[in-house]
């Protein structure tokens, strides 16, 4: 029995138009490409542990056991839109062409990471007085999804040093874009604290019964 | 022997260098691409073909790990009432058994298949992130030594391989037995989560010019399907593995319901992963089956778009299933309902593939070569667990063989059926591109009816063990429980079996050695890895394919005319970046050097891990330290480097 051809190619698709392929640019998209599969990831963990609170706090007659203070979470809040404004401003910058103000809004931006550090430190200095993480499945739920924030605040701190380290934010002959992928990541840490202060913070004020 | 002639003459000659200069083309490729020699060069290679192999070699020593283990237990239950281990021995192996089985031969096989084949299906020189290709073999390596290094200390995990509270939890089991779990389990997510996001971006962005959706190999698609399965469904196991840990060590009380916690909140997190794991080693088995239908029944898959739809959607409601695991738990029957329809509605997808396999083979002319036997034998099997699976999805038979033996056959016909059984047909289909030796025909045919008859005469008496009431995981059994012949059955297949399988290992070390020469393509298949050689030079395809149509080797079109001369891409390793639904040429991808990086970065992360089994926070902090500042080495511009190095400009 002889091969025989399987489809016949269809009209247009013509590799000879369109320009050389060995004229194409570089490629620098694919470590964007990972760096949203990694926040996907990342995003479904964090996906898991709001799962925990609220299917362990389904069947509880008082849950949370403990109502966290507002203040200091709002503030941490607004630290951290502030730093994904900046980071943003920081990236535009580059793509203009204005390294030196880039870089100081990405120091900024790092300074900022910095003092949410500080803050949020003291909120848990404050708060361990009234629970700790062994108090209940409450409070080892409350203090897991804080601190896995914020470790993923450090891990993203780091990210922005080490770009911040780099001799160009936007090198040319650099197979990925580093300012960019930095970015992505510190905006999805952003956004998973907005989802804490409404689960952890506001979510009790708002239905708790009394 | 004489050497296997393929069954019709090959449309296209699958030598590499035809045209004038491309033997010069193919020899500067070569200098470009070729792994340095020695001991060094094999520790830092990001060849994706090296490390696809590696894969390979490394999971099938992991069932032959499993396997003994097997084959112990089965030992143990040959007759009522033995003694040949202790109980808690006996604990110890079902678990290993379970784990090693399940998280590092199963899935990773198939990595090794799709890490080496993919970017061959696609005429890509590599893996997009070649690196991290090689940090995801040494995790996976690694983290199988830290699961192991438990045996060392006799203090193995001994829970179950899914590790229910409160049995798992510090109260029930003091030892370190299961922090090598939640460790080795954690570092083994590393490196699946590292494995997908490069299959995803790989085959995403660098399928070969003109390969649209309707031209992509299946196995693209099961692949792909797989990694998302894996991006979405891994976190979940963390999260669990986070919250053991943390309750075993820490003191906290996920799980423990005099402190407000939930045992059944490790059930939830652990299936939430565990069932698109099942899929995760399912789909790129049946990718690997719909590659070698159409070649052995020698004509086009049928419906190959049905196929294609059938494996994504499999993947999707394969998200939404995990609760069939716990039907006894006790929950709302309305939620229970939902689970269970769509536990009987995910049976449609691989009903529907299975169709469209026997289609092409009713419709082709079939060379009933070993690898299509495995692939009969596949078939067979699958559906007999597929329909054993349909039943338990029907909830008051759930609750009558739970956790019973008849669950144990359930799986082991879904995972031997549907994973080992088109493993070793792909052994035997690509073992000739993978080394450059053919294995003998006739040897295969043996292990596979040994594999086949073992397999069946082992495992479906235990459905029997089960109605008649013989839970899963017991110790042993009484003589008086009419349990003594299934049994018996079940360990003579058994070993069967393992005979079975032994003989293709060692068919596969004799033919390193001693194996006729491969064709590169000696079956006639119809797509691209069999226009490389066998085994594929470094660098993969002189020029990058083009690609119009499914098969590309059975049409009139010749993917490597190049007449423009544009894509040899021969300034440094290169590959090309095209479109991610058209595959359109869009850009240059710079390819990766051989660095030790990936190895050191996997030890750190092993290393981290250590430290906490030993509960030495310091030098926990001490290892992660270092593999954040390898991760910075890692990701520092080349160019930099250079710069650092040598004081001067390189652009």
């Amino acid at each position: 029995m002889n091969a025989r051809p399987v489809s016949t190619p269809p009209a247009g698709d013509d590799e000879l138009s369109g320009p050389l392929i060995r004229d194409l640019p570089p490629d620098k998209s694919r470590g964007s490409w990972a760096m949203a599969l990694t926040i996907t990831t990342e995003a479904l963990l964090f996906v898991s542990l709001f799962f925990a609170y609220f299917y362990v706090g389904r069947l509880q007659q008082y849950w949370p056991t403990h109502t966290p203070k507002l203040k200091l979470a709002l503030i941490l809040l607004a630290i951290l839109l502030t730093s994904s404004v900046t980071i943003y401003a920081a990236e535009h910058l580059v793509k203009k062409g204005a390294h030196g103000a880039a870089r100081l809004l990405l120091i900024l931006t790092i300074l900022l990471g910095a003092a949410f550090m500080v803050v949020q430190v003291y909120e848990y200095v404050d708060h361990l007085k009234e629970l700790t993480p062994r108090s209940n499945a409450y409070g080892s739920l409350f203090y897991v999804i804080t601190s896995f924030h914020g470790l993923h605040v450090v891990a993203g701190l780091l990210m922005l040093i080490f770009v911040a380290c780099l001799p160009e934010l936007d090198p040319p002959d650099s197979p990925h874009k580093p300012l960019h992928n930095a970015a992505l990541y510190w905006h999805f840490v952003d956004v998973v604290w907005v989802f804490v202060v409404g689960v952890l913070y506001v979510l009790p004020h708002w239905s708790r019964l009394p | 022997m004489r050497p296997v002639e393929p069954p019709f003459p090959i449309v296209e000659p699958a030598d590499p260098s035809r045209a004038p200069g491309d033997a010069l083309l193919a020899a500067r490729l070569e200098q470009i691409w070729k792994s340095p020699p020695g001991l060094w060069g094999w520790l830092t290679t990001v060849d994706h073909k090296q490390i696809g192999r590696r894969y390979l070699v490394t999971s099938l020593m992991f069932l032959v790990v499993g396997g003994v283990e097997a084959l112990l237990m089965r030992l143990q239950l040959i007759g009522p009432d033995r003694r040949l281990m202790s109980p808690e021995a006996y604990n110890q192996l079902f678990t290993m058994h379970g784990l090693t089985m399940i998280m590092w031969y199963a899935a990773p096989v198939l990595s090794g298949f799709s890490n080496f084949l993919v970017p061959l299906f696609i005429g890509a020189r590599d893996m997009a992130f070649p690196r991290l290709n090689a940090f995801s073999y040494w995790m996976f390596l690694t983290s199988g030594l830290l699961l192991y290094g438990s045996v060392l200390f006799a203090q193995a995990p001994d829970s179950g391989w899914f590790a229910y509270v409160p049995l798992a939890n510090r109260r029930w089991n003091a030892g370190t037995n299961m922090d090598f779990y939640t460790t080795a389990m954690t570092a083994l997510t590393i490196s699946t989560t590292a494995g997908a996001i490069n299959f995803i971006v790989t085959i995403f962005k660098h399928r070969a010019p003109g390969m649209t959706p309707a031209r992509m190999p299946l196995m693209l698609y099961s692949t792909g399907t797989m990694s998302f399965l894996a991006v979405l469904a891994l976190p979940a196991l963390t999260a669990a593995c986070v919250f053991l840990e943390l309750d075993r060590q820490w003191g906290t009380h996920f799980f423990d319901p005099r402190y407000g916690g939930d045992p059944l909140l490790w059930q939830h997190l652990f299936w939430f992963f565990g069932h698109p794991w099942v899929y995760i080693v399912f789909l790129p088995a049946t990718g690997m089956v719909s590659m070698m239908v159409p070649v052995y029944a020698r004509r086009p898959i049928v419906g190959h778009p049905i196929v294609a739809a059938s494996t994504v959607l499999t993947g999707v409601v394969g998200m939404g299933v995990w609760v069939h695991h716990m039907f006894a738990v006790g929950m709302a029957q309305m939620a229970m309902s939902f689970f269970s329809a769509a536990s009987m509605t995910i049976s449609l997808f691989s009903t529907i593939q299975i169709f469209c396999w026997i289609a092409t083979l009713w419709l082709g002319r079939p060379v009933r070569t070993t690898a299509l036997l495995f692939v009969l034998g596949f078939i067979a099997t699958f559906v007999v667990g597929g329909l054993s699976g349909v039943i338990t999805a029907i909830i008051p038979f759930d609750w009558q063989v739970h956790d019973t033996y008849f669950v144990v056959a359930h799986l082991h016909y879904v995972l031997i059926g549907a994973n080992v059984f088109p493993v070793f047909g792909a052994i035997y289909h690509w073992w000739p591109k993978f080394t450059g030796k053919m294995l003998r025909e006739r040897v295969g045919k043996l292990s596979f009816w040994l594999m086949f008859v073992g397999f069946n005469l082992g495992f479906f008496p235990m459905h029997l063990s089960g109605i008649l009431g013989m839970r899963r995981r017991v110790y042993t059994y009484l003589a008086s429980d009419g349990l003594t012949t299934s049994n018996l059955l079940t360990s003579l297949g058994a070993f069967l079996l393992g005979i079975g399988v032994l003989i293709t290992l060692v068919e596969m070390g004799r033919s390193l050695r001693a194996g006729d020469k491969a064709l590169p393509n000696p079956w006639a298949g119809d797509t691209l890895e069999w226009a490389t050689a066998s085994p594929p030079a470094s660098y993969g395809f002189v020029r990058i394919p083009t690609v119009k149509s499914l098969n590309p080797l059975w049409d009139e079109h010749d993917e490597f005319a190049d007449p423009r001369n544009e894509r040899a891409l021969d300034d440094g390793r290169q590959t090309l970046s095209t479109s991610p639904i058209d595959a359109v040429p869009e850009a240059i991808t710079k390819g990766d050097a051989e660095t030790i990086l990936p190895l050191l970065l996997a030890l750190g992360i092993v290393g981290t891990f250590s430290a906490l089994i030993a509960r030495s926070l310091p030098a926990a902090f001490v290892a992660a330290g270092l593999v954040v500042a390898l991760c910075a080495g890692w990701l520092w511009p080349e160019s930099h480097r250079k710069k650092l190095e040598h004081g001067v400009e390189v652009r």
